[in-house]
């Protein structure tokens, strides 16, 4: 190839590619899209100060009725502490429960029949001077409030028993200090920090989220591909088109292309989520009212994570873009294309699936197996961020993966590029995988 | 120096699409590429652009393998539509024109000056699926020749199109040759080619049946064709001759195919032996004819295929 044909080749592929992206940011189902995906985004972003907002309205009353002012004010301490729990109650937002002091039980007990308290906690004290707790309360029976009140009642009671034997509180503290406790690895050799179960679960919801929308881009930016490649052919545009410009130039053009709008979909996406995140202060000081709580990114979702992200993203892409654009050149009209890209397609449910399980727990995500399968081109891109988020990944195992990913990446457009320059001419039946096979041997 | 075709073969399956496919197109010449449907017009046209390859034969233009020269050099307009539906139909020309490397501007200049030639100018931000079907054909055939192209291959491009806009193409066809470019065209409306082409070449099945000028191919079968009227109407005399052939026997005329050795003056001496005569012709058989009769050699079945094919 002389230069002046490479270029005029380059010169194709970017003409071929902004004709793909002005023709499809054109269209409505794009602008929609796009917009109704951001609209996702932002929610998704605000969901924190949305949550804060709903419950902080909703935060339950309960009201105890005790038999003198020590039980009331220490059964209201204790309560408050084991149904509020964490530091919320510092917080500016409202705490989840309001423990207030009623003088009168059968008031009390209709104000909750009539729903201005969700429950009374009635307090007596028997002959024998222990104290008998009763809730009051349309909850169940069994429901968490009522079995974090019997675990409350419990403290309570032990309190005012050693009250009663006439422990002093200083005393009565060290009773209650809590015992040493730990959780460690069964084994002996894993010296890395046991996760602590809020952090695990945010790492496997990251994980679990990056596999969806790595599965999002390559099948709904895969079937674009292999639609606008069948709807070429179909209309026989590509027949003109193949006259100016060579099978692999108008695959490459189509890649970019479609690559491109999705790129530029995802930005205005990105923009869209980092614009409400970095509004959200503002935000949550208007509706949640005060000087709400700093609200950080999810834990665990380093710029790093985000870099591979995109690196999978648009690598994951390009392999499954190419094979569907050819998969998309062996049929002559746009029905035919999803039986046509079901290979495609399978496998990367079968990556996606085997990703998903891995990242929440259902497969042994340290197993061997699971290791030679992440290093698959064809399920890299959808495993491995799981396994960076989740801490599993060595960055050579990462390297690994990329590295045979992009070599997979040239095999296909080689095989996608000798299978286009074929099936774009070829009307009429389409042609079975035994047929494929030949024409990748011999050629035209 | 010219665009040489030679023996041209390709399969598909079971099928042989050519089978030995040569003739040649002078530079700057209209040549007609004439069969029926399925004879191998547009397998030969795809292998000329280097759309496909051939199991075998060569196809040179100007001493040189055809795929050895820019694709500047080929323009080509498929049988059906080959344009994007929902694009606006001055970007799309201009997209067609950039991928043979014209400036965006200047195509835009020369597509919108021959929408106003084809009277279609107030079509050019309209999305093409909105134009009719002749105009739809116009802007195709603007596609075809924006970059410049030296050779020209249509496919068809007659079909489907109304008288006014049949005669606008053949002026923009006469155009192109009067600018020196090379057209090849494939017909199966026989008239059009007799009209337009300086050379034809009828293919029928895969298989060359004749190639050359025109006129040439037009003599080739021998016969001559007479047309002649009497003043009585009366045609008995005629048919009581030896030698001829009642081609078309019309209130009007009756048009005659003279055996080759019988002289056309026979016939006129026939005829005013019966009357005033007030027509008579003598011309060499259309080319529908040649068409019908050379190709018409065949099985019974295949003419059948062949003659329904060059009168649709």
């Amino acid at each position: 190839m002389s230069g002046s044909d490479r270029m005029r080749g380059i010169a194709n592929i970017r003409t071929i590619a902004r004709r793909e992206v002005t023709v499809r940011v054109r269209t409505r189902s794009y602008r929609l899209g796009t917009a109704l995906l951001a609209i996702g985004v932002i929610g998704l972003a605000l969901l924190p100060v949305i949550i804060t907002k709903i419950e902080g309205v909703s935060s339950s009353k309960v009201a105890v009725v005790a038999p003198d002012a020590t039980v009331a004010a220490r059964a209201t301490a204790t309560i408050t502490t084991l149904l509020n729990p964490s530091s919320s109650a510092s917080s500016a937002a409202a705490p989840d429960f309001v423990i207030s002091i009623a003088s009168d039980l059968a008031t009390a007990r209709q104000d909750v029949v009539d729903g201005r308290l969700s429950g009374v906690l009635g307090i007596e004290r028997a002959a024998d001077g222990s104290l008998a707790f009763t809730y009051y309360s349309n909850d169940a029976a069994s429901g968490r409030t009522s079995s974090l009140l019997r675990q409350g009642a419990n403290a309570i009671a032990i309190a005012d028993r050693l009250d009663r034997l006439a422990i002093p509180a200083a005393q009565q503290a060290t009773l209650f200090l809590p015992a040493a406790y730990a959780v460690a690895w069964p084994d002996p050799a894993r010296t890395d920090p046991v996760k602590d179960g809020a952090a695990a679960v945010g790492q496997d919801l990251l994980g679990f989220a990056m596999t969806i929308l790595i599965f999002m881009i390559i099948v709904m930016y895969g079937n674009w591909v292999a639609m606008s490649v069948a709807e070429e052919k179909s209309s026989r545009v590509m027949e003109v088109v193949l006259n100016a410009a060579t099978p692999f130039q108008l695959l490459a053009g189509k890649v970019f292309g479609v690559g491109s709008a999705a790129l530029i979909q995802y930005g205005v996406v990105i923009v869209a989520g980092v614009a409400a995140l970095a509004a959200m202060p503002i935000i949550a000081a208007k509706v949640l009212g005060g000087t709400a709580a700093a609200m950080s990114l999810p834990e665990g979702l380093t710029p790093g994570l985000l870099l591979l992200f995109g690196i999978y993203g648009i690598l994951g892409f390009l392999l499954y873009a190419t094979l569907y654009a050819a998969a998309g050149s062996l049929v002559s009209r746009q029905e035919d294309v999803q039986s046509a890209v079901m290979p495609m397609t399978l496998i990367s449910m079968v990556g996606y699936i085997v990703g998903v399980y891995a990242t929440t727990g259902l497969l042994d995500a340290r197993s061997a197996w699971m290791s030679v399968l992440v290093q698959i081109p064809f399920l890299s891109p959808f495993m491995m961020l799981g396994r960076v988020a989740g801490g599993l990944a060595q960055p050579s195992d990462v390297v690994l993966s990329l590295v045979l990913l992009a070599a997979a990446i040239v095999v296909a457009i080689w095989v996608a590029a000798r299978i286009y320059a074929v099936g774009v001419l070829l009307y009429g039946q389409r042609p079975g995988y035994r047929a494929v096979w030949k024409l990748l041997r011999e050629g035209m | 120096m010219s665009l040489v075709i030679d023996g041209l073969r390709k399969r598909f399956a079971s099928v042989q699409a050519l089978d030995g496919i040569s003739f040649t197109v002078q530079p700057g010449e209209v040549y007609g590429f004439l069969g029926a449907n399925g004879a191998g017009k547009t397998t030969t046209m795809r292998i000329v652009l280097s759309l496909m390859r051939a199991d075998e034969g060569t196809v040179t233009w100007m001493g040189r393998p055809a795929h050895d020269w820019p694709r500047k050099t080929w323009g080509y307009m498929p049988e059906e539509r080959g344009l994007y539906a929902k694009m606006p139909v001055l970007e799309q020309l201009v997209h067609f024109a950039a991928l043979y490397g014209v400036p965006r501007p200047a195509a835009a200049a020369e597509a919108a000056e021959w929408l106003e030639r084809f009277r279609i100018g107030d079509k050019a931000g309209a999305r093409l699926e909105t134009l009719s079907k002749g105009n739809q054909q116009k802007v195709q055939y603007i596609a075809t020749i924006l970059h410049g192209p030296d050779v020209l291959l249509m496919d068809e491009p007659f079909v489907g199109l109304d008288p006014v806009n049949v005669a606008m193409l053949k002026a923009a066809f006469l155009e192109m040759r009067d600018r020196g470019k090379t057209l090849l065209f494939s017909t199966h409306q026989l008239d059009q080619a007799e009209e337009l082409c300086d050379s034809v070449a009828i293919i029928d099945r895969g298989r060359l049946v004749t190639a050359g000028p025109t006129r040439e191919v037009r003599r080739s079968t021998g016969h001559q064709v007479v047309r002649v009227a009497t003043a009585s109407g009366n045609r008995a005399w005629l048919r009581a001759m030896t030698g001829v052939e009642i081609l078309r026997d019309g209130a009007d005329f009756a048009e005659i195919r003279v055996a080759a050795g019988l002289s056309p003056q026979r016939i006129l001496e026939a005829a005013m032996a019966n009357g005033p005569v007030l027509r008579f012709e003598v011309a060499d058989p259309s080319l529908e004819q040649v068409f019908v009769e050379r190709v018409g050699a065949l099985a019974d079945d295949e003419r059948t295929l062949a003659t329904a094919g060059a009168r649709a």
